[in-house]
Parts: structure tokens; sequence; C-alpha cells
């Protein structure tokens, strides 16, 4: 027994051998086409039919390296989830497409039928729409041939339920601010979302409009001693100082523990601290309003009676804007909130503030609609706790857009197919009949793939456009993002870490205007864009080239006039303008702008060095040590950064006074909160970071250089820091925060050059675009002169087309890119499946993109 | 023997409620960013984690846990990684890929790592083994990355034998399938032969010199029934555990062969649960992962015994 166990064992043994080698083996003797090719490979989720199927089908190729997750409309959070699946299956209200020229975008109906109607007057005294109230109610009428992909009819009611399901006040819906965060604000849609909850929210909003501050008589006390008004409580949060400032109560408390008593009684720790809920919200009383109060005359380095006497009515009211209203939101029907159906395919949506044109057009770009059945069957409650798995699946999935899902297999592939249900399947559009993604983490893989014809399109890394920089098949896409070098010019957190650092070690020198602007100049943008991210482009503004200013006519903000004229003064080439001087015109000029000029840089580097001196910032002997912020230590595109960064300006110091006096450390372990060091005071020095998302509203985007919730720099003080800028012929000054509130909408006071005081607002309902576009370049101008946002590349990608497909504009557009909606709409092949893998087959397996 | 079982699995059962509470609590200690996002309702994500009970001290959100997870079963629903769904299920759908790459891999590396390693053995100090030797320690000095790199470039994109990627659906037992993972599986094997060969190699030496080798030669067994009943015997004792070792390891898959390969397995679901502070999947495959690691130390210790029996396990 005991042997042939054993020779059964051996002779098992041998068999899995002799299998295992045999399965390398066999493959040059029987080599089916279809090993070649795992996307035409039977497998159980993806069929491919046969071959005479394959002789009428196209299929788009692509690959991702990170799959999405979650494409419900109400639950989607990335890029991924929703360019790369969920616009395939939806059909907004208002779409983009090519303009007549094929030059610009044109603002199209998709599952609409014409414009919205405005119908404000029809309820005048409903929804609290008052008389003389304009833009404020539209009706829109859908297509009669819009369904789902099973040929079930939408209708008007679908979209009113899909936003009080968009709006569950237990769902918490990640996309639920869509409908009242932005510009499209349903009347109660916040009200509706909240109910049955204690929110709280800032007493004083960054706009920091007059309207906003209450006087102090104005406050009720409670029985209890505490601050409300209209029955909303008055709170703080002892970890912010609400929309005054960056840092938190407590550490301000950590630092200053002087500060916080008043009347003998620590304000912070015996009264604040104690009453504070689990996220740090507290109750304001007597004396922590009079505490406060002393707390902020203390800051400022006085006495509250001196401060009073400094500041005038704003030291009485400056308080409010470390505080926040909390409130419980009441229960409420749905019947109140701004959106009910007419008929089958009419519905009205009613708004808080008033929308129109392009603006309201474009807010209903965003699809919130869901299938009220399969959604329903998605829902489930545990331990109280709402969740939803409507598209997350191909059974979770249903469409209303051109592709439907098939299949989903989760990181590995997805197939969608034309949804003929489509209102838009037509003769010249969507001739893509199947689009295969397949998760591909490894670039090199990924071009492979491509080179073997299995992929019809491939991203270009760094390392490839050495090879493929100037082939036919590459094309260019300039993306609206800025990316910037990011300074951290606050002093006193600059002097507490060199304090930290020890003795002789300098950081404070970046609070000297003239040291950030040789940092400035002393970088060479090309030559850093080619060692870190060859796919970008120098940038020498705040905006792209891709920024549109004027949405309605497809404007860009970089080819007007006066956004010329900011960057040809910036750079120092305005005086070389006009007949007989260097540049013909101003387009010319800044052609020739690098922003790279070495002299200059050391010029400035010494000039700094001086001021440094003179001003007791730093020592003879001091080591200057700027730390850099990395995410990472294994993103190439940073470490190259960084080293390009630290060679070029330990080298441009050569000369100086601060020769040798120059030296950098990194910290590349922040993660995701890497954009947010700077802010924190970790480092003094980040790069390749800036703000996108707003590219056809550029206005609003200021908010993001401005104010101090989002500046990287929040130090600048953008509510002292005044700005003079020329409207019709006069001089008007206001703080950079006011200018930036004015073009928003906000009515501000600005001061002439005689002293006449004016209200005066430019924002987009206002009808003076001309004015509103000088501040905002003016604002583009303050942004750069104060060189902690140093423009550094604009961002743009490469990739390689395949040779089966066919773009419909060479161009890149904002809005339709090359092949309209989703890339696929106008996407015409030059070979059918059948005949993409004869002409593979014909080059050998491997084609030649150079 | 079964006391000392039993006392090892009660002592398994602790160990994996103290890592558990280690991991529970230190997760949940990570700061929590949420970076601000231009024209975003912050609140949302807030009220979010307030439903979900994120925001409660965290004994109370370990009770919950112990209640719902260990004791009731369910793991819960992802927040981060695969939003919406349930997080056993999308585990479970993960895991058949990882196990059959891996089980085809040790599969391929055993027999052949065993072969290689005797046959070394039997030759120790002839230009066979000189070969397998250098062989070996060129294999285990390069990482497997760089394997799987080359084999896909060579086999896959050059001599077009294999897909570049493996085939995308569930029907894992088919032949298309097989040789779309053929790559992964020779770039993976490749670190176990070498592995295995070398231990083997080391400790079939060792034995072949003993006394007792000596003394069943002389009682009229050739070399073959000597090597076979008596030598590899011997030898396995240190090396089983590394087989078993590694079968334990085909459960966590290889995250970057995985990567490379296009495998939908588990591979890098722990470290993205982390980066991500999916605490619910994390939990989950800290439990899953330390009772299979704390379960393969039970099965190591008590093959001992069996491999040879002059080892007894609990035996004072």
């Amino acid at each position: 027994m005991k042997k042939i166990s054993k020779r059964l064992l051996a002779l098992l043994t041998a068999s899995v051998m002799v299998c295992s080698l045999a399965a390398c083996g066999d493959k040059d003797k029987e080599k089916p086409a279809d090993d070649t090719t795992p996307t035409s490979t039977n497998t159980e989720s993806t069929p491919t039919g046969t071959d005479e199927a394959a002789a009428d089908s196209y299929t788009l190729n692509l690959a991702l390296a990170d799959f999405p997750t979650n494409w419900s409309p109400h639950q989607q959070q990335t890029d991924t989830d929703a360019s790369s699946m969920l616009y395939y299956m939806e059909a907004p209200l208002y779409t983009f497409d090519f303009n007549d020229t094929m030059d610009g975008y044109a603002m199209i109906p998709g599952a609409a039928v014409g414009e919205p109607v405005e119908v404000t007057q029809d309820y005048i005294g409903q929804y609290g729409l008052e008389e003389g109230a304009e833009s404020r109610a539209w009706k829109i009428t859908l297509r009669d041939d819009l369904m789902w992909e099973d040929g079930t009819p939408i209708t008007a009611q679908d979209y009113v339920t899909s936003a009080e399901l968009l709006l569950n006040p237990i769902a918490h819906n990640h996309r639920a601010d869509g409908l009242y965060a932005n510009s499209l604000v349903l009347v109660n849609a916040k009200n509706f979302a909240y109910q049955g909850q204690y929110g709280q929210s800032n007493m004083i909003s960054q706009d920091y409009a007059d309207e906003e501050y209450i006087a102090v008589e104005d406050i009720t006390v409670g029985e209890d001693g505490y601050f409300t008004i209209d029955g909303k409580d008055i709170l703080l949060n002892i970890h912010t100082t609400g929309n005054w400032g960056q840092n938190g109560l407590d550490e301000y408390y950590g630092a200053y523990p002087e500060l916080f008593v008043n009347n003998d009684v620590d304000w912070f720790a015996e009264i604040l601290e104690p009453s504070a809920d689990e996220d740090g919200y507290a109750k304001v009383n007597q004396e922590v309003y009079e505490g406060l109060r002393n707390l902020i005359a203390g800051l400022n380095g006085m006495s509250l009676a001196d401060y009073e006497a400094a500041q005038g009515d704003y030291a009485f009211r400056e308080w409010e804007e470390f505080c926040y209203y909390g409130e419980n939101y009441p229960e409420m029907s749905f019947d109140e909130v701004g959106i009910f159906a007419l008929s089958d395919h009419e519905f009205v949506i009613v708004l808080e503030k008033p929308l129109k044109g392009f603006d309201l057009r474009y807010a209903l770009t965003s699809s919130w609609l869901v299938n009220e059945e399969l959604y329903k069957q998605c829902e489930s409650v545990v331990d109280g706790v709402y969740q939803n798995s409507y598209g997350t699946s191909a059974e979770t999935t249903i469409s209303y857009g051109p592709y439907k899902l098939v299949s989903f297999q989760a990181d590995k592939q997805y197939v969608l197919e034309r949804n003929d249900n489509f209102y838009g399947i037509v003769d010249g559009q969507y001739q893509t009949t199947r689009i295969q993604y397949d998760c591909v983490g490894e670039a090199s893989t990924r071009l492979e793939m491509f080179l073997s014809g299995q992929l019809d399109s491939y991203g270009l890394t760094a390392e490839d456009m050495e090879t493929y920089q100037s082939s036919d098949y590459t094309y260019y896409t300039t993306s609206d993002s800025t990316f910037f070098v990011a300074l951290n010019p606050d002093f006193n957190a600059l002097k507490a870490a060199q304090e930290a650092l020890g003795a002789n070690y300098n950081k404070t020198i970046l609070t000297v205007k003239e040291f950030r602007e040789a940092l400035s100049f002393a970088l060479d943008r090309s030559a850093f864009a080619l060692a870190a991210q060859p796919t970008c482009n120098p940038a020498f503004g705040v905006y792209s080239s891709l920024i549109i200013s004027d949405p309605e006519e497809g404007t860009t903000y970089r080819s007007n006039e006066e956004a010329k004229w900011v960057l040809a003064e910036f750079w120092g080439v305005k005086d070389d303008i006009g007949d007989g001087k260097m540049y013909a015109d101003v387009d010319e000029a800044i052609e020739s702008i690098t922003g790279y000029n070495l002299e200059m840089a050391k010029q400035r580097f010494n000039e700094a060095y001086d001021i440094a001196i003179a001003e007791g910032l730093m020592d003879e002997d001091d080591i200057i040590e700027i730390k850099i912020g990395l995410p990472n230590n294994t993103s190439q595109t940073y470490a190259k950064g960084y080293e390009f960064l630290v060679n070029c300006y330990t080298e441009a110091v050569v000369g100086t006074s601060l020769e040798g006096k120059l030296t950098f450390s990194k910290d590349d372990t922040l993660g995701n909160g890497f954009a947010d060091a700077l802010r924190a005071n970790q480092v003094d020095l980040l790069f390749f970071v800036g703000w996108t998302g707003s590219a056809l509203d550029p206005y609003n985007l200021m908010t993001a250089y401005i104010q101090p919730n989002y500046q990287y720099d929040p130090s600048w003080d953008t509510t002292t820091d005044m700005l003079t800028i020329n409207l019709n012929g006069t001089d008007y000054t206001a703080s950079c925060m006011d200018w930036t509130n004015c073009i928003n909408g906000v009515p501000i006071n600005i001061t002439a050059a005689d002293g006449t005081v004016s209200t005066f607002s430019a924002g987009s309902s206002d009808g003076v675009p001309e004015e509103r576009f000088t501040i905002l370049a003016a604002l583009e101008g303050a942004i750069l002169r104060n060189y902690d946002m140093i423009p550094l590349v604009d961002d743009s990608s490469a990739g390689l087309k395949g040779m089966q497909i066919q773009y419909y504009s060479e161009e890149y557009i904002f809005g339709v890119g090359r092949n309209g909606n989703q890339g696929v709409q106008y996407l015409t092949y030059n070979y059918t499946d059948a005949e993409w893998e004869e002409y593979v087959a014909s080059q050998g397996g491997t084609l030649n993109y150079n | 023997m079964f006391k000392y079982v039993l006392k090892r699995i009660a002592l398994m059962f602790f160990v994996l409620f103290v890592i558990l509470t280690m991991c529970f609590v230190l997760v949940k200690l990570l700061p929590v960013i949420d970076a601000n996002q231009f024209g975003k309702d912050m609140n949302l994500i807030k009220q979010r984690r307030e439903a979900l009970g994120y925001n409660k001290p965290i004994l109370v959100q370990y009770g919950i846990f112990l209640k719902r997870s260990l004791l009731g079963g369910d793991w819960g629903i992802s927040e981060a990684l695969y939003r919406g769904q349930d997080v056993w299920s999308v585990f479970v759908s993960k895991i058949p890929a990882t196990l059959m790459v891996n089980i085809y891999s040790m599969i391929f590396s055993v027999p052949l790592g065993l072969l290689l390693g005797i046959y070394a053995a039997l030759k120790k100090n002839k230009w066979q083994d000189y070969v397998i030797s250098t062989a070996i320690m060129v294999c285990i000095s390069v990482p497997s990355y760089v394997y799987a790199l080359l084999v896909q470039y060579l086999l896959c994109f050059k001599l077009k034998w294999f897909p570049l990627q493996m085939n995308s659906g569930t029907d894992w037992f088919t032949l298309p399938m097989f040789l779309s993972v053929v790559p992964a599986v020779l770039s993976l094997g490749f670190g176990s032969i070498s592995s295995l060969a070398r231990y083997t190699r080391a400790e079939l030496s060792e034995v072949l010199t003993s006394d007792f080798m000596l003394l069943a030669r002389t009682k009229g067994l050739t070399r073959a029934q000597a090597t076979v009943r008596h030598a590899l015997r011997n030898s396995m004792v240190p090396v089983f555990p590394i087989i078993l070792g590694e079968f334990v390891g085909i459960l966590s898959g290889s995250l970057i062969i995985e990567k490379i390969f296009g495998i939908p397995g588990v591979g890098q679901l722990y470290v993205n649960s982390i980066t991500a502070l999916d605490y619910n999947f994390f939990m989950l495959l800290s439990a899953f992962y330390t009772l299979i690691g704390l379960t393969a130390g039970i099965v190591v210790d008590i093959s001992y015994g069996f491999i040879d029996p002059r080892i007894r396990m609990g035996e004072r």
C-alpha cells in the first residue's frame, strides 16, 4: 500500500510537470489568431460574435489604468466614473456640439426640445418668487422619443422623481449639491436635503458683504445666556476660525494662551472647549463674545480700545467672521422644492437665484435622471444607514444615452454597445458599434497593445516623447489647468520653521518679494517641462489658453486684448511694442516671452539678500533652507521636477550674494493631502499645483486664488491688498477681495481717485461684460505681481491615434474635443473590425507609428 | 496531540482578536483629510460620515464592528474603493483570479523546483550543479517584475505566443484562459522554483552525507531507493513549510504581477484599502489574511509531526 501511494504520487507529479511544460511548448504549434488578441478571445462575458458580425462592427478599444467603480448620477465622484462610463449612457438636457464653422462649440438641446422658456411671471407668489423677479422659473420640454434602453419612455415626472431621490435626506448623495451648491439652485433643494438635521453654515460668507453682518443689538440672548438670531444659534468652532482666517482657535490658544484670558477667565479652556460638541462647535455667550473681540485685537498687537479706534465699526463686527449659524432644518415636503412636472413632456424648475442664457443651459448639461424602478431595487438600509448600489454593475445600470453597458468585470474589462433606442443614432453619427475598455495598469503594456492593434489610442508618457513626439499620429491636447510653483511667504510660519531647524538657518527670506521674483526669473519653464513632463507647455499667466471668458460666443480669455496686455506688462515687454520697436504688436511680444532671465534673477537675488540683511531677516552666515513638498517618492514627474528645481536654483545663485547659501530639502510623504501642505505650513514650496474645473467661468475661478479658504498662500491678505483699476477713464480702488466679489455679482464699494465712494457690481447679470473683463485681467496681474503663485506649465497631454480610426476635427475644441459627444459621436473608421484584424496581421502583428 | 491542536486554535482566535483590535484602532486613528473641492458642499461628506457612525467614539465603533461583522458576518459596504458595493461580494469575486494564477504557478514551480534541487544535490560539485546553482542565484537576485516585463515583451509582444493580458470573464478553466495566464505563471514561478531548488539542494546534500544514508546503502538499498525512501523524506522537514508558506502566499496575490498582466485579483486591495481609508474593506482583509496566516502556522507546525515522526507536538 505504501509503495503504491508513492508511485501514484510520483506519477501525478510527473503528469503535472509534463502538463505545465506542454502548455509552454505547444504554443507555437497551434497559434490561433485569437490568442494574440485578447480583445477578440471568446469568453463568457465578452462575446465577440461571428466573422460575419465583425464585418459590420466597429469596435473602439480603449484602456484605463483605473476603472470606474460607481457611475450612478447621484454618487459618482471621479472623472473616470463620469467620462469613461456614465456620460456614454446619459443624454443631458443640453449638450455641446461643433459650431457651423467647426472651429468652436455650440450649445444645443439634447434631451430637451428648444431653449428653456421663462415662466417666472406664472409663479409669482409661489416658491418665494416676488413681483419683479426675473430668470427664476424655467419650463423645459422633453423630446417625445426620449427613452430608456429597454424602450420605456422617459417622462417629465421621471426628472422630478429623480431630483427627489437625489436630494433624499437620508442618502447624503455625493451629487446632491448639484441642485443647490453652484449656479443652478433649486428653491428649497438644500432645505429638503438637510431636513431633520442640525446644520452649520458660516455666519459671514466669503463674499464678506456688508448686509451679512449683524448688529450686536439685533442679537437675542436666551435664558441660558447663549446668543441666537432669528431662531438660529450662533456658534464657534474650536478647530477653525470660520472665514476669518486659516488657523484653528485651538492653534491660536496653543500659541498665545494669554490672549484668551479676559476678566481673569480663560474663556477658551473654561467655557468654550468644555461645551464643544464632537465636531468642535460650541455656542457663543457674552463672555465668549467679549473674549473673542479681545482676541482679535490681541492678534493684531493692540488693546481692544486701540483696535476699535483704528478699525472703527469693523472692530465691532469682525468677530462674526469667526462664527457659524446653527439651525435645525425642519421636515418638509418635496412639493416645496422648485421642480415639478406640468405634463408628460414638460417640467418647471424654480430657482433661488436668477440664471439664464448659456449659464442656465450649461448648468443643465449635468443630468440627475435615474430609473426609479431599478434605483429602488438597489436601495437598502442597514442599521439605519442608507445604501444604494445603482450604477455599480451591468445589472444595476440602465442607459438612455448613445451606448448601453452589456458587461462589466471589476478591474478587468467592460463593454458598451450602441443603444439603438437613443434618439441621436442617425446616419453619420455614432458609427462605433461597440466600445471595449480594458484595465491595463502599466503604460508599457498599453503601448505594446496599441502597437499590436489592440487599442485605438495611447496616452504618451514622458518616456515615449522622444520616439513619438513628431509622429503623424501624435495629437496634443491642452487642458484648462495651469500648474504653478506655490510659495509660502507666511512670516510667522517661516520663522517657526527656521527656529525648529536651529541656529544659522533661514527661511524668512521668502517673505521678501524680490526673492520670490528671482525664483520666477530663474525658472526656465521650457526646460522644466522637457525634464519633468514633456507634454506640457510653459505657462506665463494664471489662465491657460483654453479658459473661456465669454461662453456664449466661445471666446477665450487669452485671446482678449486686455488679457494679452497683462502678460506683456508683467513680463516687461510692454514698452517694446509698436512701430519701429522690437515687436510689431502685442501678440508678437507675447510670443517672445520665455519667463527666463538669469541676469534679472541674479540681480533680484542680490537685492533680496540686501533687503533681508537690512531688515534683520537673516544674518550673513545663514543658510537658506527651502523645503519642497512632493506627494510621493514614486512619481517620476515630481522626482524629475524636484531635481530640476534644485539644480536650476542652485546654479542661478552662483555669482550672487546667495551663492552657497541656498539649499533645499524635500518631504515626499505628503500623499493625498499634498496640495494642502503649503497651507498647513508643512513645506515652503510646492510645484505642479493649481486649480481646475471652471474653464467656462474664470470669474468664479478667480475666487480660488483670492479667497482664503482656497488660496495656497492664505497669508496674502486680499481684503487689505488694494488694487486700482481704470474703468471708463476713471481710476477706482478696492481690495482684491472686493473686486473678486464684484465680478461674481456682489455689490461692493469702490473709491474713485477724488475720494468719492460708490457702489458697483459687475456680475454676469449686470450687463457690463467689458468692465467685468477689465477687472478680471487686473486681478490676474495682481496675482502675478504677488509672486506667491508663479505660473509654471499649462497642462497638456499627447496621445497616439490608432490607424483604424479617423478623427472628425484635427483641432481639439473645448466641450467637443475632436469627435463630439464622448469622443465617439463623429468618430469614423478606416477599417471594420474584420478588416482591421487582417490589416494588423498583414503588418506582421506590429504596427509602425513612428 | 488533539489537546495541543485545540490549545493552538484557541490561542489563534485570541491572537486574531488582538490583531483585529489593533488594526481597527490604528486605521481609525489615521487622519481623514477632505481637501477643499471647488464648489462642493463639503457638509454632504461630513453628513455621510456622521450617518455611517464614523464620528462615534472608536470603542463604540469597535463594538458595532464586533457585533455586525465578526459575529454577524456582515462586513458592510465599501465607502471608498468600490463605493456602494458589498465588500465581501467584491472580495469573493476577485479571489478566483488570484487563486487560479497562483495555483497554476505552484503546480508549475513546486515539482520543477524540487526536481532541480534534487538533481543539483545528486550532482553536487559537478558542472550540472554549477549550472543550476548559478541559474538559481540569478533568478533569486532579480525581482519578479523584471521577469514579468521580459516575459511580456519577448513571449507576448515580440513572439506573440501569448496574449499581453489575461483574458476577461469568469470561465477560469478553459484553454484560452489558461494560455492567457501562462506569462503571469512563468513570471511568478521563477522565484519559487529558485527558492525551492536552493533549499532542497542544501538540505538533500546534507542528508545524503549522513551516517544513516551509509547504513541504508550498506543494508543493500540502491542509491535511488535510499535517496527516495530516506534522504528525500528527511530533507523535506524544512522544505515542506516553505511550500505551505507559498500556498498561503497565493491568497494574497502579487501586486506587481497582477498589475502587469491585468489579473483582476486581490493583490492591490489591501494597500489600496489603507490608502483610500476604506475601513470595511481594510477590516475584512485584515481578518482574512490574519486568519489565513495563523491557520497556516498551525498547519505547518502540525505537519512537522507527519513528515518526521520523531517530532511530536504537545509532548513534554
